[in-house]
């Protein structure tokens, strides 16, 4: 009880000392070093529950011990994530509020929706990537469907569930139905359950979901995997194709990381990553990834914003090649 | 079958148990408590569901609503105030009951009839609802579209008193669902360029505004007459021969309330009515009505319990909320992560079982606690409501913020608080309100999912099977009204439905005279927008009153 009572006091003069930082900046380097002193926020940009979600709450528990501080998760729903971004955009950049970013959000919405709405990756400090889910094709047994020449040579249109518009789900079936010339149309649903029960009820013929919201149904038969658009093959998928193999060019993935706003000093961008690495080397954590199908990809900032920058321009380049409008019609 | 089995072991988790104990409690409580309904408590409740488990969220949920349907009996029949509008028929012969001092036996044949209708209605539930799973698979997005205008259009012409307002607040429900982005071109609808609303506009919060702050909002004008609770409620055991008088009834009253609580629309309150009329038009001697029968407390009350628990049918097994408080809980599945529809019997097994099955521990509570507590209840209408209502509008601002962290959400329930309030004071019921708003969005993203599958041909939507059967039902609902005058022989459901009402209505100025009673208050508050009946006496009742 008495412990707590002067650290409580010290607590207060830091707040105080905080308010005033505008007019003594130069105090930032000490603050930095003494970083974390309380505790850290985490924006989620989706619902609770949710892939994003479950990621950021297996990160926060190891982390949190390791920063000595409670991380304390928050979701912010809404806009695939647009609107927590926003937040984050006007957070304070001293490490205490930081987010799980989606990758969809920084190269696959922008090609959906106008320019003023797009988030831009490179207005945020990367703290670590986190890992990547990768997208496979399913049919519905019925239609027969083993593989993509199977599809193109039945010469008829065809129909396929989207998890919605500007996701990875869209661009991927887009894509690859457009190299091949298969003539498609898109119906879009909210979300990869929604999308995964219209090609297991027949309303559909094929869909791009998530490894993890297929593999059950794939495993009992009641859907047929064609190709993942993983750049190598899942090794939670051994035996299906990649894309690439099958000859066409759609590398995409989901992709997640832990970003911190614009500004944030660098000591303490370093803090986080050392703190989610220690995440990341937790066997609970391995086992996590796993069970999601989720494919570790927990590379520096630099490489992340590498890998997204450069799949924002191909998805780009691939999208105006083929004349594909992710908005409708 | 071992998933029924599996669903009492959920069930029975000492957390599932207790929650379910503390949902029927406050729904005995709020069904006590004239003006809160149980769709306003559980909007007000749904923060506080964020942090549990789905299935224990949902057993503490449902838990309320049933719960509910036993607690507006006591004060029906002690007090001649139905603490909820499902009970309004309860006070006729309860109320007489009581004055001929047999109080005891009136709540005890209540808790008796409410036990067996909820129970037998769980048996059915437990074998109805996965048949309509067996057909999950074949229920794609035209089949969604016909569901959703049928539930749309139900709950307007159901709602006989104000039909047009009806209408209205649906149409109006079903403008609100299109704010935000278009899920299939991402093109913003009404958003004001604010990212607030990209994703539409929130159900928690309109919820949360339209039942619980304007509910609160309202209720503030009423006068609060000092209750006056018998002392002691004598005689709980009912004897031989009313129980064998009320048996037939209570067997009437389950079935009858079984099949309205399905009925898009339909639920407690419609249910309790039908059941009544039913009663008395059998009777050989139906001048005792009204003069303290006992079938007429027992077959509402079996009939409403019944109804209340059958609704959860098309919520649980097809996704379609048949009533205003299961729009609530469907509300309650989303922000769990769940969403109802075909597929939550087969993906869901612990949840879906666990929730039916946890209706036959709290009935088995309620009926424990109904009978010895009643003093203890009727002691809750004491409580001021200038102490009780700042403190659930405080519940309700503080939840409403802690669902998404969002102030803008708390902005959102005041503005919706304040819509609900100016509704109910014209005299709308906000139920179909948000029944359309929730409809609305299953509504235009299926109409559109399907056009895009039939390539833009309409006639897509009567050549599939399921989509045609439910189209066809949908032409026939809404040509009943028009055909209805023309037909000499009435369905037996309109006429037990008007017969109904012809009694609230004579009823109801009669009920006057111990002081101002609500019953649209009380309606709008149970959620179930089916009961505009009452309304013309109503506001005769408000002008005289005051």
């Amino acid at each position: 009880m008495n412990k707590k009572l002067p650290a409580l006091g010290l607590a207060t003069v830091l707040a105080l000392a905080g308010c005033g930082g505008n007019l003594e900046s130069d105090d930032s380097g000490s603050a930095a070093a003494a970083y974390p002193e309380r505790a850290v926020t985490m924006l989620i940009g989706q619902d609770a529950g949710g892939s994003t979600d479950l990621i950021g709450r297996a990160l926060a528990d190891p982390a949190s011990a390791d920063l000595k501080q409670p991380i304390t998760v928050q979701n912010r729903p809404g806009a695939n994530g647009a609107v927590a971004a926003k937040e984050l955009a006007a957070a304070k950049p001293d490490g205490y509020t930081i987010m799980v970013f989606v990758g969809s959000l920084a190269y696959i919405t922008p090609l959906a929706v106008p320019a003023d709405q797009a988030v831009d990756i490179n207005n945020y400090e990367v703290v670590t990537g986190i890992s990547q889910d990768d997208y496979v094709l399913i049919a519905n047994p019925k239609t027969g469907f083993k593989d993509v020449q199977g599809i193109v040579a039945a010469k008829r249109p065809i129909k396929y569930a989207t998890t919605g518009v500007g996701t990875g789900s869209q661009l991927t079936s887009s894509l690859l139905f457009a190299q091949a010339g298969v003539d498609a149309t898109a119906v879009p649903f909210n979300g990869g359950a929604p999308a995964l029960t219209a090609v297991l009820g027949g309303q559909v013929d094929v869909a791009a979901v998530q490894l993890g919201e297929a593999k059950e149904q794939i495993e009992a038969g009641k859907a047929v995997p064609i190709v993942t658009f993983a750049e190598k093959r899942p090794t939670y998928m051994p035996d299906t194709p990649t894309a690439a193999e099958a000859g066409y060019k759609v590398p995409v993935q989901q992709s997640r990381a832990v970003v911190a706003p614009k500004g944030t000093p660098e000591e303490v961008v370093d803090r986080l990553r050392t703190a989610f690495q220690k995440s990341f080397g937790e066997q609970a954590y391995k086992d996590f990834n796993t069970q999601r199908l989720l494919t570790p990809n927990e590379v520096d900032g630099a490489t992340l914003l590498q890998q997204w920058n450069g799949s924002l321009q191909t998805y780009k380049d691939l999208v105006a090649e083929h004349k594909i409008n992710l908005s409708g019609k | 079958m071992s998933s029924v089995l599996d669903g009492f072991a959920v069930v029975l988790e000492p957390t599932n148990l207790l929650y379910c104990l503390v949902g029927v409690v406050i729904g005995m409580l709020i069904g006590v408590l004239p003006g809160l309904g149980p769709a306003a408590t559980i909007a007000i409740l749904l923060p506080i569901t964020f942090g549990l488990e789905p299935v224990t969220a949902i057993i503490m949920l449902a838990g309320i609503f049933y719960g509910a349907q036993y607690g507006g009996t006591i004060t029906s029949v002690l007090l001649r105030l139905p603490g909820e509008a499902s009970s309004v028929v309860t006070v006729f012969d309860g109320h007489a009951l009581t004055r001929q001092g047999r109080a005891g036996t009136a709540l005890g044949i209540a808790a008796i009839g409410s036990f067996v209708g909820g129970t037998l209605a769980i048996i059915a539930l437990t074998f109805v609802a996965p048949l309509v799973a067996d057909f999950a698979l074949d229920f794609g997005p035209p089949e969604y579209t016909a569901l959703a205008l049928l539930g749309i259009l139900l709950v307007a012409t159901i709602s006989s008193g104000g039909r047009l307002r009806a209408l209205t607040a649906a149409a109006i429900g079903l403008l609100l669902a299109t704010v935000g982005r278009d899920d299939f071109t991402s093109a913003e609808r009404f958003t004001l360029g604010n990212l607030n609303l990209a994703d539409g506009l929130d159900f928690v919060p309109i919820a949360m505004g339209l039942f619980g702050l304007g509910e609160i909002l309202y209720n503030l004008e009423e006068r609060h007459r000092k209750v006056q609770a018998p002392a002691t409620v004598a005689n709980v055991w009912p004897s031989r021969a009313d129980l064998r008088q009320s048996s037939g009834a209570i067997g009437r009253g389950s079935v009858l309330g079984f099949f309205l609580g399905i009925l898009p629309g339909g639920g407690a309150v419609l249910a309790s009515l039908a059941a009544y009329a039913l009663e008395k038009r059998r009777s050989k001697h139906p001048e005792r009505f009204g003069k303290g029968a006992i079938e007429g407390v027992a077959a509402p009350e079996t009939a409403n319990n019944a109804a209340a628990t059958s609704s959860f049918i098309p919520l649980l097994s097809l996704g379609i909320p048949a009533n205003a408080t299961m729009a609530v809980i469907f509300g309650a599945l989303l922000i769990q992560g769940v969403t109802p529809g075909p597929q939550l019997i087969t993906e869901n097994p612990e949840l879906f079982w666990g929730v039916v099955n946890s209706m036959y521990i709290g009935n088995i509570l309620l009926l424990i606690m109904s009978i010895p507590l009643v003093g203890l209840f009727v002691r809750i209408l004491r409580v001021r409501a200038t102490i009780l209502a700042p403190i659930t509008v405080l519940i309700t601002l503080v939840g409403a913020y802690t669902v998404n962290n969002s102030v803008f959400d708390i902005g959102l329930v005041i503005a919706f608080g304040v819509i609900g309030y100016l509704m109910k004071k014209l005299g709308f019921d906000p139920g179909p309100m948000v029944l359309a708003f929730v409809l609305g969005s299953l509504l235009e993203t299926s109409l559109r999912r399907s056009l895009l599958l039939f390539d833009g041909d309409p006639t897509g939507f009567f050549t599939r099977p399921i989509s045609g059967v439910l189209l066809a039902a949908l032409i026939a609902v809404a040509l009943l009204p028009l055909a209805q005058p023309l037909l000499r022989r009435r369905t037996p459901l309109a006429a037990e439905k008007d017969r109904g009402e012809e009694e609230v209505g004579r009823g109801t100025p009669e009920a006057r005279d111990p002081g101002p009673k609500e019953p649209q208050a009380k309606q709008a508050a149970a959620g179930t927008p089916d009961s505009g009946a009452p309304d013309p006496n109503t506001s005769e009742e408000r002008n005289s009153a005051t």
